[in-house]
């Protein structure tokens, strides 16, 4: 039994990564809560559904359209994130509160309220080992966590772009004196943020039911991979996914399978009393 | 003092006059429409949630902005059910118990987050409100759990004497409760804040480290707005839940409940007294007879459009702005 | 008198007249339903009950003479959105009665908005027990809780007897009844539940959850939960290779629906059913084709369970506005509150006799098993179709 625990915990854990990545490169660049970011992985979600069923799209082809059609809502979202003034924190978590009331009812709107999932039956499938199992599905998750993790840590290590949304992200005033367009490092990693979303999108829509309201989960979860990593560390957000996976996976083994859901409040809030500036520190 | 009042008045400015207009219709309200259920119940859930938005200010006008009010909202619904239900106490009492309850669960929040400023205090009660949320849901011997609870009394009866009047089962009696609760509660909220205790919280909101260096106990009074705007909060749950009789946790302690107060507050005009409940009087009505039937998915969409305007061109709030220009 | 006169005379005259000529109005039915959202599905299956029922009865000449017009609402899956909807069609639209309805989220709000509109409500797909214990005098119900727990109860205790039992439930006020009330009455004949656990309608993975059974040992499961919950389960009952003895979901298998949905994988899981075109009670033959044509004809496919719930409950509010008729009294609620209460119909679905607090006195389930793709009926013996096969056979035997 453990072993079937742990590989469903670390590959739901690694989901959770990829879900939270867009949202921690946000808000560590520009200090923006993006309260919307469930909404928008939905969207992302919906998207491929909708060229999966009415298009015949095949499934793989449907992460570079939602990431295409991310790309273009996060930017136009940047645009109006940019106009909010101090405190920024606050007033970017009270507007994107309503941008997400609004998503929310488009896709309510256009998408009607009934529960979606997308079907592929080769994710199903998976290699028998001694005593677990482990499905394409679950080792795509592990597969695709670790590869963005590790782009993501070459972009930011080894890149002058990287090196400057590092910058950024440890102090916005001292960058901008170093000759860092802030504004343009804000732009950027809204776009990058926006394209992670619409990779985790699709994926969210074969593992989980697709509907309006799914988004308030993702953002809780989100904030609190975010929190839990740190600002600014990337690495510390597949760490946190994990250790957050593996969590909701011992709860409903210890405590019971109603008691999952609290897992990621209860750890958000342990972390916003105990270390706001996250566990692993602050350094990016 | 003729003259006194006389120059009053002619001070008293258009938007006065409309607020006047307003409080006559709510009041004359019943006879105007003739009777008709349904719009009297939709505007009774709008005062409603006007008390609810005014108590969230509360809160708001020491500068905490809360995400997830359903949590006392739910606690004063589960409590005061339970308590009419189980002990069979007269909803006067499980109602005010029930704000007790609340405050309890306040405190408990208090304790943990008050510590927490700005972005993350929303964050945190974002969080928050899952706790009881789950635990309620969990606790089938107390709560019965998933199952909810049906065949909540009515609002309460009111006795004088040997007149009798069961305002459970009037709707028009229903409506001319909360819309006096209402008119308590902003009454309350602007004696408090014209009076020191609520000069304190908008010190403590604007400059919070010269308020402390005067002497004014920044942390007790973000307490004591937290715990006032949590009792009502948690007054208002509790007659929700005799107004519908029916609840569960799905609702009470839904994002709803914890959206709706802090759009209506902030939209309203978070630093003035009667925006929050003017927000709920004009846009809760306007959902509901103009929106929903135009879009029966996807309505709500009125209040994230409000709140972004808001946010964007109009910080004050729509009554915080009439004031201003006044 | 000048000629403007007199045509505003000859006008008003005409007018009156015309209002005196009765032509005859309508009988308003109300029906709220979840037609989006989360119960979408079933609510839409109800709502097409009704809509049988109601054509069936205005094909016969209507109610007393006056045809029925039936006000659909969409409550779309949510308690205040069934508050509201209720609101509107009791207090603006004025309907007659009420039906539809499912999940008791939704009924209970609804059924509270009709006892203070005194409008009797017969809904379609309610089983908890609190609804009718106070005493709301216009709630009535075709379905009821105990037609699925007592022969799940006989079933287990006779046939089965397993070892070690597991009873899961989802979140919701029916299935955690369900799974109590089975608890309990398992406990009277003897048999134990050994583990009982409580997950989220829509839960993406249960993988731990079959861990602990795995490790439990356990031998039947029976899950509370609904089609997406036991699509998931099943299929990943597969991927672990776990074998129960047998699985039985009350909700949500014993549907044309999710047998296609499942293919293979969907046989010799166990269910509980009310009515199939299949199997009808003894009796109703001829009233059962008759629906299932009708149904065929309006909607072009085979009507399920669901289906015939939603014709219930509006057959039982026709045939009470008829037994008022018929004593000469007026078409009021109180009146067809009244008729409600001293009906008896013999329906494919059920022998319909509202007991004092509203509940179906004859209601209760077969227990099915799906075998090749059909559904067989098992328990009770007088109206079986088939025989069990217990236990199931291991996946690895199976394609």
């Amino acid at each position: 039994m453990w072993t079937t625990v742990i590989v469903s915990g670390i590959s739901l854990g690694s989901f959770y990564t990829l879900i939270a990545l867009g949202f921690a490169l946000i808000y560590g660049v520009t200090r923006n809560f993006n309260l919307a970011h469930g909404e928008l992985l939905v969207l992302a979600g919906y998207v491929a559904y909708w060229l999966w069923k009415s298009w015949a799209w095949p499934f793989w082809l449907t992460f570079p359209a939602a990431m295409v059609v991310l790309l273009l809502t996060g930017l136009i979202l940047q645009r109006i994130f940019s106009r909010l003034k101090e405190p920024l924190e606050l007033n970017s978590i009270v507007f994107s509160f309503g941008a997400a009331i609004l998503i929310q009812n488009g896709m309510l709107l256009c998408f009607t309220g009934d529960y979606r999932l997308i079907r592929v039956p080769a994710l199903h499938q998976g290699l028998r080992f001694q005593n677990f199992y482990i499905s394409y599905g679950q080792f795509t998750l592990l597969f695709l966590s670790l590869l963005v993790i590790g782009l993501l840590y070459l972009i930011m290590q080894r890149t002058y772009l990287g090196k400057a949304l590092r910058a950024t992200i440890q102090d916005k005033d001292a960058a901008a004196m170093a000759g860092i367009n802030v504004a343009a490092m804000g732009t950027i990693a809204f776009s990058l943020g926006a394209v992670l979303i619409g990779l985790a999108g699709p994926l969210y829509g074969c593992i989980h039911y697709l509907y309006p309201s799914a988004g308030h989960e993702v953002t809780l979860l989100a904030i609190t991979i975010t929190i839990f990593a740190g600002v600014g560390r990337m690495r510390g957000v597949l760490l946190a996914g994990w250790i957050l996976g593996l969590s909701e996976s011992f709860a409903v083994i210890f405590l019971g399978a109603s008691w999952r859901e609290m897992v990621s409040a209860v750890m958000l809030l342990t972390l916003l009393v105990l270390k706001p500036r996250g566990i692993l520190g602050n350094k990016p | 003092m003729i003259k006194s009042i006389k120059s009053r008045i002619k001070k008293l400015t258009f938007a006065d006059s409309g607020l006047v207009l307003v409080f006559l219709a709510l009041l004359l309200l019943p006879v105007l429409v003739g009777y008709n259920d349904y719009i009297l119940q939709v505007l009774t859930h709008a005062l409603l949630l006007a008390t609810l938005a005014l108590s969230w200010n509360i809160l708001g006008q020491s500068g905490s902005v809360s995400l997830g009010h359903a949590a006392f909202f739910g606690a004063g619904a589960y409590g005061s059910a339970l308590l009419s239900l189980e002990s069979g106490l007269s909803p006067w009492s499980s109602i005010f118990l029930a704000g007790l309850i609340a405050i309890g669960l306040g405190l408990v929040m208090g304790l943990a987050c008050l510590r927490l400023r700005g972005a993350y205090f929303a964050l945190a009660s974002l969080a928050f409100v899952e706790i009881p949320r789950v635990i309620t849901d969990n606790w089938d011997g107390l709560t019965r759990g998933s199952l909810g609870l049906a065949g909540i009394p009515g609002l309460p009866s009111l006795h004088l004497g040997s007149w009798y009047l069961k305002i459970g089962s009037s709707i028009t009696a229903s409506y001319y409760l909360v819309f006096v609760y209402a008119l308590g509660l902003l009454g309350l909220v602007g004696f408090l804040f014209r009076s020191n205790f609520g000069l304190a919280l908008q010190a403590v909101r604007e400059e919070e480290t010269a308020a402390g260096s005067v002497g004014v106990r920044v942390d007790v009074f973000r307490m004591l707005s937290l715990l006032l705007s949590a009792f009502f909060t948690g007054i208002s749950g509790a007659c929700y839940a005799h107004l519908v009789s029916y609840i569960g946790c799905g609702l009470v302690y839904g994002i709803h409940f914890s959206a709706l107060p802090m759009v209506l507050a902030i939209c309203g005009g978070r630093f003035t007294i009667l925006g929050p409940a003017l927000a709920a009087l004009i846009l809760y009505p306007l959902d509901q007879f103009i929106f929903h039937p135009l879009l029966p998915a996807g309505h709500e969409f009125l209040y994230g459009l409000v709140l972004i305007l808001t946010v964007l061109f109009l910080p004050a709030g729509l009554w915080g702005t009439i004031r201003k220009n006044a | 008198m000048n000629i403007k006169r007199w045509f505003s005379v000859v006008g008003l005259l005409l007018m009156v007249l015309w209002s005196q000529t009765g032509y005859a109005e309508t009988i308003k039915i109300g029906e709220i339903n979840p037609l989006s959202g989360r119960f979408a599905q079933q609510g839409l299956e109800i709502h097409q009950g009704v809509k049988v029922a109601v054509a069936e009865a205005n094909a016969a000449g209507g109610v007393g003479g006056r045809m029925l017009e039936l006000v659909s609402r969409d409550d779309q899956s949510q308690p205040d959105v069934a508050i509201a909807r209720a609101e509107e069609l009791c207090g603006w639209e004025k309907v007659l009665v009420l039906t539809g309805g499912y999940v008791d989220s939704l009924v209970g709000p609804i059924s509270e908005v009709a006892k203070k509109y005194r409008i009797p409500y017969v809904a379609s797909a309610s089983l908890q027990k609190e609804l009718v214990q106070h005493g709301n005098p216009y709630f009535f119900r075709v379905a009821r809780l105990q037609g699925f727990v007592e022969p799940l109860c006989e079933f287990l205790t006779e046939k089965l007897r397993p070892r070690r039992l597991a009873v899961l439930s989802a979140a919701t006020p029916g299935s955690t009844e369900l799974a109590q009330d089975l608890e309990q009455c398992l406990k009277t004949h003897g048999l134990s539940v050994h583990l009982a656990e409580k997950f989220r309608p829509g839960t993406p993975d249960f993988t731990p959850l079959i861990g602990k059974l795995a490790n439990m040992d356990i031998d039947v499961i029976v899950s509370a939960g609904f089609s997406p919950d036991h699509i998931l389960f099943v299929r990943q009952l597969k991927e672990n290779m776990l074998s129960p003895k047998a699985y039985i979901g009350p909700f949500g298998i014993a549907y044309e629906s999710f047998i296609e949905a499942m293919g293979a994988d969907a046989d010799y899981l166990y269910s509980t059913c009310a009515w199939d075109p299949e199997f009808t009670l003894p009796g109703t033959d001829a009233v059962s084709k008759e629906f299932i044509q009708r149904f065929q004809r309006l909607f072009n496919r085979q009507p399920n369970t669901t289906n015939m719930h939603g014709y219930t409950s509006a057959r039982a509010l026709i045939a009470a506005m008829q037994h008022v008729l018929y004593r000469g009294q007026a078409l009021t609620g109180d009146a067809i509150r009244r008729a409600l209460t001293e009906i008896e119909l013999v329906l494919p679905m059920e022998r319909l006799v509202f007991d004092q607090t509203g509940d179906p006195r004859y209601y209760r389930h077969v227990i099915v098993q799906i075998q090749n793709g059909r559904m067989k009926v098992v328990h009770p013996p007088q109206r079986a179709t088939g025989t069990a096969v217990y236990p199931m056979p291991p996946w690895e035997q199976r394609k």
